[in-house]
């Protein structure tokens, strides 16, 4: 038969069946897969290339260069090559004079008119008035300063000032800037001037210590190419958002997990309601296909028809699908458009991609091996209908859908560990629920054989029917845990970060408090600034050596270069205290004694680890020309994401107590009464404060940003669990059918039908539910142990709302699904039984 | 085998597993059914009867023994073989009439043409409509036909691939006497027509009574 002539056949054929619905529902259960697939990952995917945009402000750019050294020309001429955008700017500490007598530290950002490429300046004219964003950088022989250095420095707006050996104007005052964050201690009170007038200023001289920075704005493909062409190593530091932020960075990883799995979750409640389909949709043709043979079709022939009629839906679906799924997505938009205040990028091929890939591999994997199977039954079907038709291969049914889920998940999530735990938890709990489900049914049939006709009649049916309810009761079962999953992670998710940044957390840091101002300063704080934090004794110092060998050689030895991390030779800020701060816990050793002699350490864990140390070693500090030799007596674990101050090495008191120190401190000072930085720097000319309450705000908006994407992926995966639910019941349906219409024909009413459904879906919900939470319970230890580094906790209150929701579910959309099958009068489903 | 004979059974077999160990459904049977032929095989049930016609018509294979059907040997052809056999030689009625219940009479009645790749068979179709008396109810289904309508659908369509051999499984079965006896009438009438070959399974006596043979089983064996 010519391949023309059989897909003209199978066209015709196609066409009778979707009149008739029996291709309806595998259509729709496929436009849905791609449609739920399609509008979830547009979404995720212009709402994470506006994330990244967002936090590419941190950077003031999509990725930067960082150096101690001056940015060789070459770089630049190879971005502009590569069609990067770029932006030169060097940072450096500085004092500023005004007149002979007001002097002031300040953290220079000297600036080329591309900067920022990412985010926006903002300025005012007035020190501590709301900023506008300008587009502007200062012009040559101008600069823009923090609103705090006005007090400071007893100046307004058009005064002048000396930066090195250069007069500049002060034109504004700058009240925000996109990459402020980064480490703390870099961050003086902002002076931000032209790069060219860097020269006049003769500040630059060998040995200063200036940051340079080469922004670049792009494509990722174009960044990682320039990454890979420049000779970077050792001089050179490439940043990206991780790198430089720790804090935002793992806040974006977390949101991208959850978001895909999510979306994972979501691909798989598909991929089962079209295996479910496509099984009823293939057992309905058992004697279609019987009928085909006794008239001269060759099993090839039936093959190959299945197959183009598959590929005629699949395409089909898939087409529809996009569309239904762009649709979806706007409309979600639109909804969330208030919701979400940043401009969504337009989306890239990948979700339109991944949503045909979604529709094909779903169409192969779930719903071919069962369509396959139909050129196996036997013709002999037609005339000896107990010969029946023998099961699709397990083997190949559940391998192909094993190895189509695993393609998909892995693709779809880019991360084989977070594929691998969905997946083992999906199969633990698939072990455990068959188990509990079948102990459950036949429990449920020693409780019926006592209960009234309805109920009987249910429990009775449910172990009649045991292996289909088995396997019903495992989709509910595993569509009610991935819901209950996806529940639990966000809340604990949310909760974690809303600790994190709690809304009054310090978010001003005060340094360079003399010890005669410690006092005073805590008083004048007190009555203002809220959730004051400890004082912290701040040393400036360094390792010299580790057990007896000099730092160079001992960091040599056991650290290459380019490992992250800081060095143990560079220049850091030591404390000492008496008690553990706040925050840190310690992993080794012990703490010392209030009251303790010895000079001991304390090292931050990583640090520690990756520089070869451990307790019990001992080292030498120089401080200040003096030289401290100390032990290590602990190691202990920093929250970095905290907003608190945060010290790699601490010293116990006796260490560090006779060293001339200055002290630190931090505290939380609403938007409304920033005007006190006037006061407090007015009283206190010489401390430096550190405003970080605009990094915090950013850190919160992207967090709720976050939480709302998180929120819509829970909808879209609750509509995908209930065509599950559809899906199953649907399949049911014939057998359900034919029962019923012949328990109507022997008298029994309506009522009776209707109350044996009602008591059959309640006990299944309950059922579903119960292996749900099981599964759910051990799935989020699991995740949040191994995947979301969160703390594992049990949820008491799940064991009842679990069974609750499920037989909810299942009574509502099983009553729904099963409602024709009450109305329809017996004599019409006897009819059309053969 | 001579041109004369249409099927010939060598030997015929047929064992199946059970949960009570094998069992002996069809035992030894040796038949030789000549071209125009009208032969009816009966029996009680459980005899094998509708086992041996599966057998005879390619739609099973026996345990052991040869089966002939015109010029082939069905026993040493596979599945696709068979089936492009059956398309080409062999019509069917059943019992259960089994009718596609998504398509209308008239699609049924093209079924096989279709399969074949035959122009004509839209044509042809609505011919052996009209010879069925069912040229009014083409785009009928069949829920919306009666049974015995529904019997004259499959007749039609049995008669669509122009058999040699016509094989009928209790065509009266689900019928009512009179309705039964209109059957009757119509499949011998078109018999004639297309003198085509009879093999039919029963346990009507008058239908038993029209054939030329009767072929009676009992446990598996001809009775001599």
């Amino acid at each position: 038969m010519s391949l023309n002539r059989n897909l003209k056949l199978v066209l015709r054929m196609a066409w009778r069946d979707w009149r008739s619905g029996e291709l309806g529902l595998l259509l729709i259960a496929l436009m849905v897969a791609v449609g739920t697939v399609t509008s979830v990952s547009l979404f995720v995917d212009r709402l994470h290339q506006a994330l990244i945009d967002e936090s590419a402000d941190f950077l003031a750019a999509d990725r930067r260069i960082g150096s101690s050294n001056p940015i060789p020309e070459e770089f630049r001429i190879k971005a502009q090559a590569r069609g990067l955008a770029i932006a030169d700017t060097m940072s450096f500490p500085s004092m500023v004079f005004v007149g002979d007598e007001m002097n002031q530290l300040v953290s220079v950002k000297a600036v080329d008119p591309g900067y920022p490429l990412r985010g926006v300046l903002q300025v005012a004219d007035e020190p501590f008035a709301q900023g506008v964003v300008t587009r502007d950088i200062p012009s040559r022989g101008e600069v823009w300063l923090d609103s705090r250095l006005f007090p400071a420095l007893g100046i307004e707006p058009g005064d002048e000032i000396e930066v090195g050996l250069a007069r500049l104007k002060v034109a504004r005052v700058l009240t925000q800037e996109p990459d402020r964050g980064g480490s703390m201690y870099d961050l003086g009170p902002r002076l931000l001037m032209h790069i060219d007038d860097v020269p006049a200023t003769e500040v630059v001289q060998p040995g200063s210590r200036i940051s340079y920075r080469l922004l670049l704005r792009g494509d990722d493909s174009q960044l990682t190419a320039l990454k890979n062409e420049l000779p970077l190593e050792p001089n050179y530091r490439w940043q990206g958002i991780r790198e430089s932020s720790p804090s935002i960075g793992s806040a974006l990883s977390r949101a991208e997990s959850f978001l895909l799995l999510g979306g994972l979750l979501g691909v798989l409640l598909a991929g089962v309601a079209v295996a479910l389909s496509a099984h009823r949709y293939a057992r309905r043709h058992y004697d279609h296909v019987g009928i085909l043979k006794t008239l001269g079709a060759t099993p090839s022939q039936i093959m190959w028809g299945y197959v183009i009629l598959l590929l005629v839906i699949g395409t089909s679906a898939v087409l529809l699908g996009l569309l239904v799924g762009s649709a979806l997505h706007v409309v979600i938009v639109e909804l969330v458009r208030s919701l979400i205040p940043v401009e969504l990028p337009m989306p890239s091929a990948r979700p339109f991609l991944l949503g045909a890939a979604t529709g094909f591999i779903c169409a192969l994997a779930f719903a071919l091996p069962p369509l396959l199977h139909l050129k196996n039954i036997s013709p002999m079907r037609v005339i000896r209908r107990d010969l029946g038709g023998a099961p699709p291969s397990q083997y190949l049914s559940y391998g192909a859908a094993i190895a189509g889920s695993l393609g998909l998940l892995i693709w779809y999530s880019g991360s084989l560990l977070l594929t691998a735990w969905t997946l083992l938890g999906t199969g633990l709990a698939l072990l455990i629920f068959g188990t509990l489900a079948t102990l459950l049914l036949r429990s449920g049939r020693v409780v019926g054989m006592q209960a009234g006709s309805g109920w009987r009649l249910a429990l009775a049916g449910l172990q009649r029917r045991h292996k289909e309810n088995v396997a019903q009761i495992l989709i509910f079962g595993l569509a009610i845990m991935l819901l209950l999953i996806l529940f639990l992670l966000r809340s604990s998710l949310l909760d974690e970060w809303q600790d994190q940044v709690p809304a009054d957390s310090a978010n001003h840091f005060v340094l360079n408090i003399v010890p005669e101002e410690v006092d005073p300063l805590s008083a004048m704080l007190d009555g203002v600034a809220k959730n004051q934090g400890g004082l912290f004794p701040m040393i400036r110092g360094r390792a010299v050596a580790a057990n007896g060998i000099d730092a160079e050689t001992w960091e040599q030895e056991r650290r290459s270069a380019d490992a992250p991390g800081p060095s143990l030779q560079s220049e850091r800020n030591l404390t000492w205290a008496t008690e553990i701060p706040e925050d840190n816990s310690l992993v080794k050793g012990e703490w010392w004694e209030p009251d303790e002699q010895r000079a001991l350490v304390s090292l931050e864990e990583d640090y520690a680890r990756s520089l070869g140390l451990d307790v019990g070693d001992s080292m030498e500090f120089d401080v200040g020309g003096q030289s401290i030799d100390v032990e290590v007596t602990s190691l202990r674990r920093l929250d970095w994401e905290s907003m608190r101050p945060n010290f790699f090495i601490i010293f116990s008191p006796h260490a560090l107590r006779d060293v001339p120190a200055t002290y630190m401190t931090s505290f939380y000072l609403p938007r409304e009464d920033k005007r006190f930085l006037n006061t407090l720097l007015g009283e206190f000319p010489t401390i430096t404060v550190i405003e970080v309450d605009a990094i915090i705000a950013q850190v919160q908006s992207i967090i709720s940003r976050v939480t709302q994407a998180i929120e819509l992926v829970l909808v879209l995966v609750v509509a995908s669990g209930c065509l599950v639910l559809v899906a199953s019941i649907q399949a049911s349906r014939d057998g359900r059918m034919s029962e019923h219409a012949l328990i109507r024909t022997l008298g029994g009413t309506r009522k009776l039908i209707a109350g044996s459904l009602f008591a059959e879906f309640a006990v299944l919900g309950l059922f579903a539910g119960l292996v749900a939470v099981v599964g759910a319970e051990i799935t989020v230890a699991v995740l949040q142990l191994n995947v979301f580094e969160l703390t594992m906790n049990l949820h008491p209150w799940l064991w009842v709302v679990g069974p609750l929701v499920g037989s909810l579910l299942i009574l509502v959309v099983g009553m729904f699904g099963a409602r024709s099958l009450i109305s329809t009068p017996p004599i019409i489903v006897l009819r059309g039984l053969d | 085998m001579t041109s004369q004979l249409v099927i010939r059974a060598e030997g015929v077999s047929k064992v199946v597993p059970t949960v009570e160990g094998e069992l002996t459904i069809l035992d030894g049977i040796d038949l030789e059914i000549n071209a125009g032929e009208a032969v009816a095989i009966v029996g009680a049930s459980g005899s094998g009867k509708t086992t041996l016609l599966g057998i005879l018509a390619g739609l099973d294979m026996p345990s052991h023994g040869r089966v002939f059907l015109v010029d082939q040997e069905l026993t040493s052809l596979d599945e696709e073989q068979r089936a492009r056999v059956r398309g080409e030689q062999v019509g069917f009625v059943f019992q259960t009439f089994q009718l596609l219940r998504s398509l209308t009479a008239l699609e049924n009645v093209m079924l096989p043409g279709e399969l074949r790749g035959d122009p004509e068979a839209n044509r042809d179709a609505l011919n052996l409509l009209e010879k069925v008396g069912l040229g009014e109810r083409t785009g009928h289904y069949p829920t919306q036909l009666s049974g015995g309508e529904q019997q004259r659908v499959a007749i039609a369509r049995a008669f669509a691939s122009r058999p040699h051999v016509l094989f009928a499984d209790e065509p009266t079965g689900n019928l009512d006497t009179s309705t039964g006896q209109r059957i009757i009438e119509l499949l011998f009438e078109l018999n004639d027509e297309f003198t085509t070959t009879l093999v039919l399974v029963t346990h009507d006596d008058r239908l038993a009574s029209r054939c030329q043979r009767v072929v009676e089983i009992e446990a598996g064996r001809i009775v001599p």
